[in-house]
């Protein structure tokens, strides 16, 4: 099984016209996803790959039966891209674009919240689920079976690069994963990490989860607050990159906008802490995850 | 970015929000000048994009224009906060009964607002010493912050009586003025408020969202003039962030650091993760990199360029994530470039490579030429990138050490 995507996901992709949207449309596809429906104003009737074009999210649900869909539209659109697809009744979006400006970025987050939809970016390659042979997004390129094997490990990344060497770790000690997400690197994304945690704690299909974590935000701390209070009680395995950053002044920004020091609590030596405070395995390197797996299964 | 308060003010003079009167001098003769326009006490300040200024020694008082030209004097010329003050702010000072706080800043997912009865003072100040004083609360984005609600969160902080409808109209405003802005934080502090009751903004400053800036093009055209820079970039830093303008796609960021292994890494978490690797294998990076995905070659090689240029960099680690939506031979095409047109010799240089992905056997041929890269095989890890550079870069210090 699989949180989120399945082998019954119908995906409409907005701006299937442009580069990239075509470009992941035909690696989905290949690799097995249903990619039932493309929206580009004023492109209705066309064909991508085979896939129809229509003119709103709306009437390719109305035509397709499409229940999730792929934002790729420029950061200035996203806003409004989110927020139709969400009016159309569509349940998962994934919003890819990077550097969404943040006002319009809690619009689309608040929208979809509003109606029960789960927005996973912004700054996202997708999700992917390998036993169901579905993918959302740029996730895994055009060889995803090369890095993402089928298998009971839930995988939550805020680096979709690192969610791509997180599961070629685990492929490579005969592991694999039900469902990988990459959240988004974004200050804000549309849901929490601890959310998919939470989405993994209730399937059935999934054993335990890493997530790969970095300074700034709360999202790790959040974590450990539920394996805590025991909402999470399957394994746990945490990488957290960055603490290097902490030898430098603070304020300072490396790798995702979103990996800045505003304070103490956020930096990767006190999420480290926290999630080991609270049970949680920590990882100081790719190779060490699944050993601590093993370790975690007893 | 963040604005200098000149601009701040002349933003939130043009929403009709009640700003004091004032306007930026370059010199002590127009600071004399504009003082005398405003006849009567005065406040000089620095104009820098930069907090803490009062505690910086950037503030200063001034009965007229011959103490504004002092004062103008005095503060022209000198660094604050990292910039040095090419300007100063001269406006009229508003005659103080009591000072507020407000703020609007991003939390996790939407705008809050931060208030308190104790303005003119730092915030954090005030929450360490009096938690109680400061409220805070999240704004729904799609409602924005209502009249009513700020009503509540003012009473909350102590205010009462006829001020309170007063201060949630303008805190109503502010917000409208913040969000057209596409402002990540607007601070004022303090609200002045006059015997009177008479509100004005004395201190304010915006930072605006730089991914917003298409809706802004008066502030983008700043943005790109020297002087909103960071004094200290340096010149390698500076023809990379060049290269951002003269080519397309998302902009490529290089940091100079203190070691001496150059590192080109695509991703932020890749990033992080190999730059712990390298201190915790003994090594110290020269450089921080970020780039999106898929630059051209040409902009590539002006940032592998800049890491070749140096002095201090001994050795080049090219550390990606398994590529999954740009080709590799982009990347080794850029490098092969750049060593050409430094005469780098690999040899001495070690040039260690960690790349998988579309169109892999292109790049390892492109580069299979250059004797001393080396081009990890398929499977390798990232860890093992990183302890082939510190053990090579080991070398060459030892030779240099030598030498």
């Amino acid at each position: 099984m699989s949180i989120l995507i399945n082998s019954e996901t119908r995906v409409l992709v907005q701006g299937i016209t442009g580069f990239q949207g075509r470009f992941d449309t035909k690696h989905c596809l290949e690799f097995g996803t249903r990619v039932v429906a493309g929206v580009t104003p004023g492109r209705n009737g066309e064909t991508v790959e085979g896939v129809p074009v229509f003119n709103t999210v709306r009437s390719a649900v109305e035509n397709t039966s499409a229940n999730a869909a792929v934002v790729y539209v420029p950061a200035r659109g996203v806003a409004d891209a989110v927020q139709e697809a969400v009016e159309a009744g569509i349940k998962v979006i994934l919003a890819t674009s990077e550097n969404v400006p943040q006002h319009d970025a809690s619009v689309a987050v608040f929208a979809a919240r509003a109606a029960d939809a789960t927005l996973v970016g912004f700054n996202s390659n997708g999700l992917i689920s390998p036993g169901s042979r579905c993918k959302l997004g740029g996730i895994g390129g055009d060889l995803p079976d090369q890095i993402y094997a089928p298998g009971r490990i839930g995988v939550c990344s805020r680096s979709g690069g690192m969610s791509a060497e997180v599961c070629f770790a685990l492929k490579q000690a005969k592991m694999g994963v039900s469902t990988c997400v990459s959240m988004g690197g974004d200050p804000i994304t549309g849901r929490a990490m601890v959310e998919y945690l939470q989405l993994f704690e209730d399937d059935p299909e999934t054993d335990a989860m890493v997530i790969f974590g970095e300074p700034g935000s709360t999202h790790e701390q959040e974590v450990a607050e539920a394996i805590t209070a025991g909402r999470i009680k399957k394994p746990v395995v945490a990488l957290i990159a960055g603490e290097f950053q902490e030898r430098y002044p603070k304020g300072v920004s490396f790798g995702h906008v979103a990996a800045m020091i505003r304070g103490e609590g956020d930096s990767a030596s006190a999420k480290r802490k926290a999630l080991k405070d609270a049970g949680a395995h920590v990882a100081f390197s790719l190779a060490e995850i699944p050993l601590l797996l093993e370790t975690a299964k007893g | 970015m963040r604005l200098t308060e000149d601009l701040t003010k002349a933003w939130l003079r043009d929403q009709g929000l009640p700003v004091p009167q004032g306007a930026a001098a370059h010199s002590p003769e127009t600071a004399a000048q504009l003082a005398h326009e405003l006849a009567g006490p005065v406040v000089v300040k620095a104009l820098v994009p930069t907090g803490r200024r009062g505690k910086a020694g950037a503030v200063l008082f001034a009965s007229g224009p011959s103490e504004v030209r002092g004062a103008t004097e005095e503060l022209l010329g000198k660094t604050v906060g990292g910039h040095s003050v090419s300007k100063v702010y001269v406006e009229r000072q508003f005659p103080i009964a009591e000072e507020l706080y407000l703020s609007f800043a991003f939390g996790a997912r939407q705008p809050r607002v931060l208030l308190s009865r104790q303005g003119g003072v730092e915030i954090e100040d005030t929450f360490k010493n009096h938690p109680g004083a400061v409220v805070e609360e999240e704004i729904d984005p799609n409602r924005g912050a209502r009249p009513w609600h700020l009503t509540s969160l003012w009473e909350r902080a102590g205010v009462s009586g006829a001020l309170l409808p007063r201060l949630a109209r303008l805190g109503t405003e502010l917000f409208r003025a913040f969000r057209k802005a596409d402002g990540l934080i607007l601070e004022i502090n303090p609200i002045a408020v006059a015997a009177e009751g008479d509100l004005s903004l004395v201190g304010a400053m915006l930072e605006i969202d730089n991914n917003a800036l298409f809706r802004h093009p008066v502030w983008e055209a700043l943005n790109s003039e020297e002087g909103t820079v960071l004094d200290t970039t340096n010149e390698r830093e500076q023809r990379v962030l060049q290269a951002n303008k003269r080519f397309p796609g998302g902009a490529m960021r290089y940091d100079e650091l203190d070691g001496d292994i150059g590192l080109l890494v695509a991703g932020g978490g890749a990033g992080l993760l190999q730059h712990d690797m390298i201190i915790a294998a003994g090594g110290r990076p020269a450089n921080h990199t970020d780039i999106s995905p898929g630059p051209t070659p040409e902009k590539l090689t002006v940032l592998l360029e800049a890491v070749f240029d140096n002095p201090k960099t001994t050795s080049l680690l090219v550390g990606y994530n398994h590529l999954q939506m740009a080709p590799c031979d982009l990347v080794t095409t850029a490098l092969v470039a750049a060593i050409r047109s430094r005469n780098i010799d690999p040899r001495r240089f070690p040039i260690v490579i960690r790349l998988f992905g579309p169109k892999e056997q292109e790049a390892r041929k492109q580069v299979g030429v250059i004797p001393g890269i080396h081009y990890l095989p398929p499977g390798a890890t990232l860890e093992e990138g990183v302890k082939k550079v510190v053990e090579l870069n080991r070398k060459v210090d030892g030779t240099a050490g030598e030498g």
